[in-house]
């Protein structure tokens, strides 16, 4: 792609092409991270419908954990992914 | 996800902006649905297990209830979570 003249219209459908896989792939990483820290945090047998302190405390750390392994595996896998 | 992050893409001509938005749309509609379907099956996996009848017992109702109320708070707690974590914003242990 030159960098002084507009982008050409496949430039465009790249770039456009590009940022709709980013964005499925943020939302598929928001899905993955709900479902994994839901069954690593919360027991299945719903004695009430509110998220308990122990739950919260799982929760906020389990979202971080999961947040640390994405970035280590990227930077195992090197700039395959699109830098967050 | 939603419309705030078309913030950065003010410098955008509107139809690269209107068809970003309509991205946007697309992935939130097709998320929302998968989120409904997940949801049942989740709830259903976890408060129903036995076929004596057809319709739902009180205590089964009860279960997928307070199943779904839950996994939405927890939706949301996460949600928050993760945003703060895109903002790279320092936690406590």
């Amino acid at each position: 792609m030159a960098a002084n003249s507009a982008p050409s219209a496949l430039d465009k459908e790249q770039i456009f092409g590009m940022a709709e896989k980013e964005m499925e792939y943020r939302v598929e990483l928001f899905n993955k991270l709900t479902h994994t820290c839901f069954n690593k945090c919360v027991e299945n047998k719903y004695k009430e419908s509110e998220l308990n302190m122990g739950e919260n405390s799982c929760i906020d750390r389990c979202v971080s954990k999961y947040w640390h392994v994405t970035n280590l595996i990227g930077q195992l896998l090197g700039s395959g992914r699109p830098p967050m | 996800m939603d419309k705030s992050m078309l913030g950065d893409l003010d410098s955008l001509p509107e139809e690269d902006k209107h068809r970003m938005s309509a991205m946007i749309d697309q992935l939130q509609i097709r998320d929302s649905l998968r989120m409904y379907n997940s949801l049942v099956e989740r709830c259903f996996n976890d408060c129903v297990d036995s076929f004596k009848h057809k319709s739902l017992q009180k205590q089964e109702e009860t279960c997928v209830r307070r199943c779904a109320e839950k996994f939405l708070k927890h939706s949301m707690r996460v949600g928050m979570r993760f945003a703060e974590l895109n903002q790279g914003a320092a936690t406590q242990d």
